[in-house]
């Protein structure tokens, strides 16, 4: 077997709170505690939860946004905290981010193709922007013509897939998704959720799927990982976590998408 | 108790809820789902007198009897509460953050009931025990702020209990809502809609939810309903075409995402999105989108059709069958 191409090993990250009284130290929240998982190439990890339980926490420190405090995440075998901050840059066009609001992560302002190649510009790469970025819009179902026009000619379906696009545009090995369909009607939700398993099947992907839905992520995921107070509770592969849950909470989570148990 | 009779809301040529025909008794749990821009907010509005000036009404709505179609402002402030309240989707916005709780709940006893203060605080502490907040008197004192959101949405429900009303509307009261949270909420809304005799309507596109919580079911699409019936036959087998689509494009999660060789399952979907209010089809609004096309679809509205002598849908193609 080869190396995975995420493998992060003991992830932990504490937030310090604001101070309660003078004398005392302030309090700290671990917001993600000792959670190791790895991610193969073509692969999609599941990471379930409520809010607070540190699933967002997890895509910061994958992006690198944050440094975890305990731990180290291996990108195709480099540690992505230990590199200068030019590395880093431009080790970012291999690990793309998609975000929950489609409304809110693209520049109103700005067109469709500027914010698509904005990755592009961000790696010092723009050469042949014009051409990617249709390629891009190709990819995630839209006419490339789309790039010269702005945000609020399209439906929240429609800004997803540009989001996915301009993940997609400097071709990673890697995609973060935080709760990407969590603001989508149940149509179009679908929608983007082939749109991601098509991109995958095509395109390699390893694919890191955030969501508080266990229904959304039992039909997209190899592995799961259940986390609650920043603890990994239970992982493994989807089927199996999903046929005979170890842990309460993953059943109330299952009863919650509509499965008695 | 509650009557809608052919009631539509348009705003210009764009109709948000066209003849909308409803009939809400005591200890009904009706279910409305649809995605956005169906016109289920719109309808909640409108049952509670709330539809925005510039709308323009037709059809008719009685309370009890009372036509309450154009009704003024003062009157719908005697019905509000009394009779009809309201829960939101964001427990975080729906309550004023510069107010502590109590003052916030006892308003309405004090404005609507005439209650002194200190009965007004014996009724609010009653309240918060039959919603089931812990610590009752210490959250009296509190600030939204102190409150996590599953407490927020019982604080706002019990400010919807207050006066008694005959209906309560939830409108998306779990969306912001942790799962297992909103587990013991909607829990709680079929609790208390049946210890309490009152009517619940549960607007939802949440279709796990909806089939928790209520008995009957209208689906939306478009401003028109387009389904509607007894919630676990309809559930169980659609007979709208759209009912259908949505329930399918609901992932599964019993379903493994790859088959026995490895390859992907896809989710079946419905093709395109909701279009704009003023860009729906002149016939059936569905049409466009949906799987099946007959030749009158695109121009003829359908009618409701009965499938059992308890549920009916509007589609051409229950018309068509003998």
């Amino acid at each position: 077997m080869t190396a995975p191409l995420l493998d992060a090993r003991n992830l932990t990250r504490r937030y310090r709170l604001p101070r309660t009284s003078l004398l005392h130290p302030a309090p700290v929240l671990t917001a993600v505690d000792n959670t190791s998982f790895t991610i193969s190439a073509g692969e999609t990890l599941g990471v379930v939860g409520e809010s607070g339980s540190g699933k967002s926490t997890i895509a910061r420190m994958v992006m690198a946004f944050e440094t975890p405090d305990a731990g180290e995440v291996l990108f195709q075998g480099q540690n992505l905290h230990a590199l200068s901050p030019y590395e880093l840059r431009l080790q970012r066009q291999k690990f793309q981010m998609v975000f929950q609001d489609p409304f809110g992560s693209l520049d109103p302002r700005r067109t469709v193709g500027w914010s698509i190649a904005e990755p592009m510009r961000a790696i010092g790469a723009d050469g042949d922007t014009a051409r990617r970025t249709a390629e891009a819009l190709e990819q995630v179902g839209l006419p490339a013509r789309d790039a010269d026009k702005y945000p609020h000619e399209f439906s929240g379906g429609q800004r997803q897939r540009i989001a996915i696009a301009r993940a997609i545009v400097t071709r990673p090995a890697l995609l973060v998704a935080d709760e990407a369909v969590s603001a989508l009607d149940v149509s179009v939700q679908a929608q983007i959720l082939n749109l991601l398993m098509d991109l995958q099947d095509d395109l390699g992907l390893g694919i890191l799927f955030i969501s508080h839905d266990l229904a959304v992520v039992a039909s997209i995921c190899d592995q799961i990982l259940v986390m609650q107070h920043g603890k990994p509770l239970e992982s493994g592969p989807a089927a199996q976590v999903l046929r005979s849950p170890a842990h309460a909470y993953t059943q109330t989570l299952l009863k919650a998408a509509g499965v008695s148990t | 108790m509650f009557q809608l009779a052919d009631f539509s809301v348009s705003f210009g040529t764009a109709t948000a809820l066209r003849r909308a025909t409803l009939d809400i008794r005591q200890g009904d749990r009706l279910g409305i789902v649809g995605e956005s821009g169906s016109g289920k907010t719109m309808l909640a509005l409108a049952l509670m007198g709330m539809a925005p000036d510039a709308a323009k009404i037709g059809g008719r709505l009685t309370i009890d009897g009372q036509d309450m179609t154009h009704a003024s402002e003062r009157t719908w402030q005697q019905m509000r509460a009394r009779r009809v309240a309201m829960i939101f989707q964001e427990p975080m916005s729906a309550l004023n953050p510069l107010r502590r709780i109590g003052d916030t709940m006892m308003e309405p006893l004090i404005v609507h009931e005439g209650l002194s203060r200190a009965q007004a605080q014996a009724r609010v502490l009653a309240l918060f025990e039959e919603v089931g907040i812990p610590d009752p008197a210490a959250r009296l004192r509190m600030f939204p702020h102190e409150l996590s959101g599953g407490q927020r949405q019982r604080v706002l429900i019990a400010l919807a209990l207050a006066c008694n009303p005959a209906l309560l509307i939830a409108d998306e009261p779990t969306t912001a809502l942790d799962a297992n949270v909103a587990l013991r909420i909607t829990d709680l809304l079929v609790r208390l809609a049946r210890e309490r005799g009152m009517a619940l309507v549960f607007i939802t596109h949440d279709l796990a939810a909806v089939a928790r919580t209520t008995k009957d079911i209208v689906v939306m699409y478009g401003g028109d309903m387009i389904e509607r019936g007894p919630t676990a036959q309809v559930l169980a087998a659609p007979a709208h075409p759209y009912t259908q689509g949505l329930l399918a494009a609901r992932p599964d999660p019993t379903v493994p995402p790859r088959d026995a060789t490895g390859k992907r399952r896809r989710l079946p979907t419905l093709p395109g999105t909701v279009p704009p209010l003023a860009a729906l089809p002149q016939g059936c609004r569905f049409s466009g989108r949906c799987s099946v096309e007959l030749p009158q679809c695109a121009g003829t509205r359908p009618t409701d059709h009965a499938v059992d002598p308890d549920r009916s849908a509007a589609c051409h193609l229950l018309g068509a069958a003998p």
